[in-house]
């Protein structure tokens, strides 16, 4: 039996446990709390807060998921106290020492991680749900204070749950935790503007996932779609290595179900039209009672393990600080095996209809009744138009309340105020990233663009939004054809800006002392009154050198004002 | 010396062979969805429905008839059939017959729009059926139009045949997909020719892909390479040996697809120059024909009455 306690204020769930004691303590936080330019500090919250709880040999760790963030452990009473103990001093003074350490290491994290699922982007765009499929590109902007106010708004006493499994709840274990108020989940935001939707991804495998009700029927569901794709694509088709799904209650009531399967690039379109296939079979109600049957079984039998309350403590946890509906273990046995064939189509019918389908590198599922998610933008923006320097079919238009870049059959607008972050770079480049997820990068040398616009893109955007970038190699910012010299790389970026300045600057200097000189000496030799002959042949020599250092200088700046 | 008579042009429709299948149009013509409905319901093989099927996506404004049955009924599958046949018809006679660099992108679109909707109403008969053998069929050479390659269009042979291991109009369409026209491989195509008709019971129609494939390939080439290829020993023997197997063999039966498949024959005999051999297919096909190869080579209806009469002259 689970056995519901407080510790310092945090509600604790304690179930009985051998062996050595598992915790866990949960804050509802998460990366769908963030925003774009916010993007990481869960995360970053999340290693500072360990950084000085690692140097015990007992088994512990931390997670940010989508909803929530989770410090965890396995080892004896006193680690237990120990590591929960400075968690939550962590938290309460973070190491800001470390800020930079820890910001490098989570860039490596994220290197060595690999990629994230693109699925979360395409449904809810660039905000709440949608940031798991983003990089963290807030990191390099965060500040201590940015990473304070973040604690004191989630990681707080009211927004906590504990859970423990083992002898007892440790005597002296303490959450010194600020208090504060217990947050709800993020609404879920929409990209889409009808599912069945799809959309191609980089790679051949076949991603889908549906958001259905969450029921003991749904994860059913999932687990015999799981069977059905691993018979198909890889028992009987051979296609596919891996084809495996995942049922993940999203905290509202909600439950995303998302499938997966590999394949080799030549087998990709069987892979993509086995997998529509047992989708459309198992909409359509063809469904095997057997395949039911042993989902049903297998998770009857996982349910027999002698300590399976404490094992689903972490899942109770959750459910209590979502206020989600938690099944004992004897309420979810008798659900499960009431679960029918046809509560499992109903599932199935929910689960198409809110569909989103990860197709092959260069496929398309719109022959199989998905609807194309969107790449472009409905409508334009209102504003002043610029011409491409290269490309007569595109303009760039540039309003006061969004930017468009229009192509002959589609556009790319994102408004400001829908605008979840804008990327700049110190030569001008932008790169606007709106709420729905679509992207407009700008570069400015390849546009008939006064630089004032940029500025005018910036002060729309707003300063909060900005997301500053390194420089970048000169070699790789893109410049029209026309300006570019054939043989010399072109002197352009950073680089090429100083160099040009401290060109003009020397050049202009000697040039300036030439003219000057010039002047004097003719100045002199009237204010002599003719006392001394005026020598034309060296004055000549003056003016010419002063041309000869002058002109190049003139170039250099029209040049730059041409460029600017 | 006798005069040879003036004999009439072929008959290249395809129902001609088939009484019932014109009564199956008929009765689509009247607006009588039961009397459709019953006699598919004895359709004896998944060949047969497909035959029919087709029968009935050639009649313009068939759609409307059935699309009203498909409203009515929302859980059959016969008018999801029948729409998506036609469907497919539409949709070819959109791309046209001519090479796809000479098909323009509006004609693409229409083509696509058209057999998307077809394929939409198919996925979900093979969901409800995953036996029905003309839906996996039509969804095969759906696959070809809407270039979903060449893995996917062996799939769904492949779940086809697993209920339907001999279904010929499959094979003859699974065989298109393998052609190089269509990204295949001449190896690929004539593997799984020769592979379906060694396999296929004695009598039946699948011995016809092998002079099929040959009128493929006998296509491909240029010049004095085409005019040499049928006559090649090899050819003529592999050509003699399927028609052995398949149409000439004592256990035939004029099933759905038998004036296709003699066709096929008379023509490889006839532009091998074997006219003997030829004309026993001719007398077989009594005035029927189908359309290909004889528009391989020109006027379906000339290349077929010149061939015929060379034929019956010699045996």
């Amino acid at each position: 039996m689970v056995e519901v306690t407080e510790v310092d204020g945090v509600p604790t769930l304690f179930a009985p446990s051998t062996g050595r004691t598992a915790a866990g303590l949960i804050f509802r936080v998460g990366q769908a709390d963030e925003t774009l330019p916010l993007h990481g500090i869960t995360h970053l919250v999340e290693h500072l807060a360990l950084h000085d709880s690692g140097l015990s040999d007992y088994h512990y760790n931390g997670e940010t998921a989508s909803v929530y963030t989770h410090f965890h452990l396995r080892g004896g009473e006193s680690d237990v106290v120990g590591y929960l103990g400075k968690v939550c001093d962590g938290l309460a003074d973070l190491p800001m020492h470390r800020l930079e350490t820890e910001k490098e290491i989570l860039r490596t994290e994220s290197r060595t991680r690999g990629g994230t699922s693109a699925l979360p982007l395409w449904r809810y765009g660039a905000q709440g749900y949608g940031l798991p499929s983003y990089p963290e590109w807030g990191l390099a902007r965060l500040r201590p204070e940015d990473l304070r106010w973040w604690v004191e708004n989630y990681f707080t006493r009211e927004n906590a749950v504990l859970w423990i499994a083992g002898e007892r709840v440790p005597a002296g274990l303490r959450l010194r935790l600020r208090p504060g108020a217990r947050r709800p989940v993020p609404v879920p935001t929409s990209a889409l503007s009808q599912t069945p939707a799809w959309y191609t991804g980089d790679d051949s495998s076949v991603v889908c996932s549906a958001v259905v009700r969450r029921s003991t029927a749904a994860s059913v569901y999932s687990g015999v779609l799981e069977r059905e794709l691993f018979r198909d694509l890889r028992q009987e088709g051979g296609y596919s290595y891996t084809a495996s799904t995942s049922y993940d209650p999203r905290g509202d009531g909600y439950a995303t179900i998302t499938a997966h399967a590999d394949a080799l690039p030549e087998k990709q379109g069987a892979v993509l039209g086995g997998f529509v296939d047992v989708l459309a079979r198992l909409r359509h109600g063809t469904i095997d009672p057997a395949s039911v049957a042993a989902v049903r079984t297998k998770s009857l039998e996982n349910l027999n393990h002698p300590e399976i309350e404490a094992a689903r403590l972490p899942g109770h946890a959750l459910n209590l600080l979502t206020g989600q509906r938690n099944l004992t273990v004897a309420e979810l046995r008798a659900e499960l095996s009431a679960v029918t064939v046809a509560q499992v189509h109903a599932v199935a019918v929910e689960a198409a209809d809110s569909a989103l389908l990860q197709t092959p590198h260069r496929t398309t599922a719109d022959w199989a009744g998905f609807a194309a998610a969107p790449t472009s933008s409905e409508c334009e923006a209102d504003g002043r138009r610029y011409a491409h320097r290269e490309d007569g079919e595109l303009a760039l238009v540039i309003g006061p309340e969004a930017v468009s870049i229009v192509r002959s059959r589609s556009c790319s607008t994102v408004h400001y105020a829908a605008c979840a972050a804008m990327m700049s770079w110190p030569d001008g480049a932008r790169r606007l990233i709106g709420h729905d997820g679509i992207v407009l990068h700008l570069e400015p040398a390849m546009w008939a663009l006064p630089y004032q616009e940029i500025a005018a893109l910036d002060a729309g955007v707003g300063p909060a939004r900005h997301l500053p970038q390194p420089a970048r190699d000169p070699a790789s910012i893109p410049r029209p054809a026309a300006v570019r010299p054939a043989t010399v790389p072109p002197a352009a970026g950073d680089g090429g800006n100083v160099g040009e300045i401290i060109a003009i600057a020397l050049l202009g200097l000697v040039a300036l002392v030439l003219a000057l000189t010039t002047v004097l000496l003719v100045a002199v030799a009237v204010d002599a009154g003719g006392g001394e002959p005026l020598d034309w042949a060296f004055l000549g020599c003056l003016v010419v050198f002063t041309g000869l250092f002058a002109t190049p200088v003139v170039m250099l700046l029209r040049r730059r004002r041409r460029r600017g | 010396m006798t005069i040879t008579p003036a004999v009439a042009a072929p008959t290249f429709d395809r129902a001609a062979a088939f009484p019932e299948v014109q009564a199956v149009q008929a009765w689509c013509r009247q607006g009588d969805w039961d009397a459709v409905a019953r006699h598919f319901a004895q359709l004896p093989t998944a060949d047969a429905v497909y035959f029919t099927v087709r029968a009935v996506g050639e009649l313009p404004g068939v759609m409307t008839f059935v699309g009203e049955v498909a409203q009515a009924q929302p859980s059959a599958v016969l008018p999801k059939l029948l729409l998506a046949a036609r469907a497919a018809a539409l949709a070819w006679d959109a791309r046209t017959t001519a090479r796809a660099a000479h098909v323009s992108r509006e004609q693409f679109d229409e083509m696509h729009e058209h057999l998307r909707y077809g394929e939409e109403r198919l996925l979900e008969v093979t969901a409800r059926e995953p036996g029905n053998g003309a839906a996996w069929a039509l969804r095969i050479t759906n696959a070809r139009g809407l270039q979903l390659g060449q893995a996917e269009a062996r799939r769904r042979y492949d779940r086809l045949a697993k209920h339907h291991p001999h279904m010929y109009f499959a094979q003859a369409q699974l065989l298109q997909q393998l052609c190089p026209k269509w990204s295949g491989s001449w190896d690929a195509a004539f593997g799984f020719a020769r592979r379906c008709a060694a396999a296929a019971p004695e009598g039946s129609l699948s011995g016809a892909l092998i002079p099929e494939l040959h009128a493929e390939y006998w296509l491909s080439l240029r010049g004095g390479e085409r005019d040499a290829y049928l006559r090649r020993p090899e050819v003529q023997r592999e050509v003699a040996e399927a028609a052995l197997r398949s149409v000439l063999h004592p256990a035939f039966r004029p099933t759905y697809g038998w004036v296709g498949a003699h066709s096929h024959f008379a023509w490889a005999f006839s532009l091998a120059g074997d006219h003997r051999r030829a004309a026993v297919h001719f007398r077989a096909l009594g005035g029927l024909a189908d359309r290909y190869p004889w528009a391989y080579g020109g006027d379906a209806e000339q290349q077929y009455v010149k061939h015929r009469d060379l034929a019956l002259k010699a045996g």
